[in-house]
């Protein structure tokens, strides 16, 4: 297909700037688009916002309670490597922290935690929780190009909860967490726990 | 009594019914999911090429999108954000069903594999169209359709899918070169 036939359905070229051989072709091509806009659906059939709704309320009432019951239940976690790790270099850093008089408030008060993702096809991960709003402010790295994206955040102790976002798009949840979290919406979102060294 | 336009939830923005949504109003979110039904809708039937598909597609997107809410970076654009749910719905239904057709496998470009009651009721010229886009790529379709059906600009598409400019570009030119098959039939 001509290249100039394409920048004019582009809206990059103007039909008198097409030579007289090309305007009939461009033509013939606003036809079919006009076409294929006309045969498209006007919109959604009757009902379907009442459809949807009905579906969110189903959705709702299938909750899960929320993350204080959740944090509560007692219960039996998987506890990946790498959480452990992080656990480790936790309380390194805390008794390091301990041992140091006169460290500032905010180190004091944070702790350096490891995330880990396998994300062999990403081109950017970037890490969002509570303790980012939700926003992708913190960017993971692969220097090696295995796949694996880590980077290390300073948290406040306490319970977050985080996701991943590949590529600026898809928001996926650890496989690898050492716990779960629902919203109060059904949807999952990873834990991780972090506590100073006395477990306060 | 005189009707208050401000308590009148058709004129209130989308930042602000989102903001309402995030605070639990269930009237907040269904004013977001009657704004944006058509054009979720729209997208979704013509990449699904089916009426009941692309119906649990949308609902799974605005349930999606209810769950995820939070996660709305720009809620002026809750628009844009929502068409990039529903289109990944889309794509995760096509992935899940693989029914491409290669258009040079389609007999005359006539329906022969699908629901008898949807091609009942599609045109001749509908139909053709319906089975030419069917035999593009996911991702040609997606682009073809937002430039050319819903009338996007590249800058908007780029902005909406995270795909850079060029790239749509060429997904846009390669689908029409596939269409050409129809131009010729359309033609005819």
């Amino acid at each position: 297909m001509d290249s100039r036939l394409q920048a004019y359905l582009d809206g990059d070229l103007p039909l008198e700037g097409l030579p007289a051989e090309l305007r009939a072709r461009a033509e013939e091509w606003d036809g079919l688009l006009e076409e294929i806009r006309v045969t498209a659906p006007a919109g959604a059939p009757l009902g379907l916002d009442t459809r949807v709704l009905a579906a969110l309320e189903a959705d709702r009432a299938s909750a899960q309670p929320g993350w204080l019951v959740w944090l509560l239940r007692p219960r039996m976690v998987p506890v990946p490597p790498a959480a452990v790790l992080a656990a480790a270099a936790a309380i390194i850093l805390v008794l390091g922290l301990v041992g140091l008089p006169g460290g500032g408030a905010i180190a004091e008060s944070r702790i350096y935690v490891q995330f880990v993702v396998d994300a062999p096809a990403a081109e950017t991960v970037h890490l969002v929780g509570d303790f980012t709003e939700w926003q992708p402010t913190v960017e993971l790295e692969d220097a090696d190009g295995d796949g694996v994206w880590s980077g290390r955040v300073p948290l406040l102790p306490g319970v977050h909860e985080y996701m991943f976002v590949i590529d600026g798009a898809d928001w996926i949840t650890d496989p690898n967490a050492a716990g779960y979290q629902h919203d109060g919406f059904g949807q999952q979102n990873a834990i991780v726990a972090v506590s100073t060294l006395n477990g306060t | 009594m005189k009707p208050d336009a401000r308590s009148d939830i058709r004129h209130v923005s989308d930042a602000e019914l989102v903001v309402q949504a995030l605070r639990g109003s269930e009237r907040a979110f269904g004013e977001i999911v009657r704004r944006y039904q058509d054009l979720l809708y729209r997208h979704a039937e013509r990449m699904t090429g089916r009426r009941d598909d692309a119906e649990d597609v949308v609902q799974s997107a605005f349930i999606k999108a209810h769950r995820n809410l939070r996660k709305c970076r720009d809620p002026e654009r809750v628009g844009a954000w929502l068409f990039r749910i529903g289109a990944n719905a889309c794509k995760d239904f096509l992935k899940s069903q693989r029914t491409t057709v290669p258009v040079e496998k389609m007999p005359g470009l006539v329906a022969t594999d699908g629901d008898p009651e949807r091609e009942a009721e599609l045109g001749s010229v509908r139909n053709e169209i319906e089975q030419a886009l069917r035999s593009l790529p996911v991702e040609q379709r997606e682009a073809f359709l937002m430039k050319h059906v819903e009338g996007w600009s590249y800058t908007e598409m780029s902005e909406t899918l995270d795909v850079s400019v060029p790239a749509l570009k060429m997904r846009v030119h390669r689908a029409r070169e596939e269409l050409q098959v129809l131009l010729q039939s359309y033609g005819s």
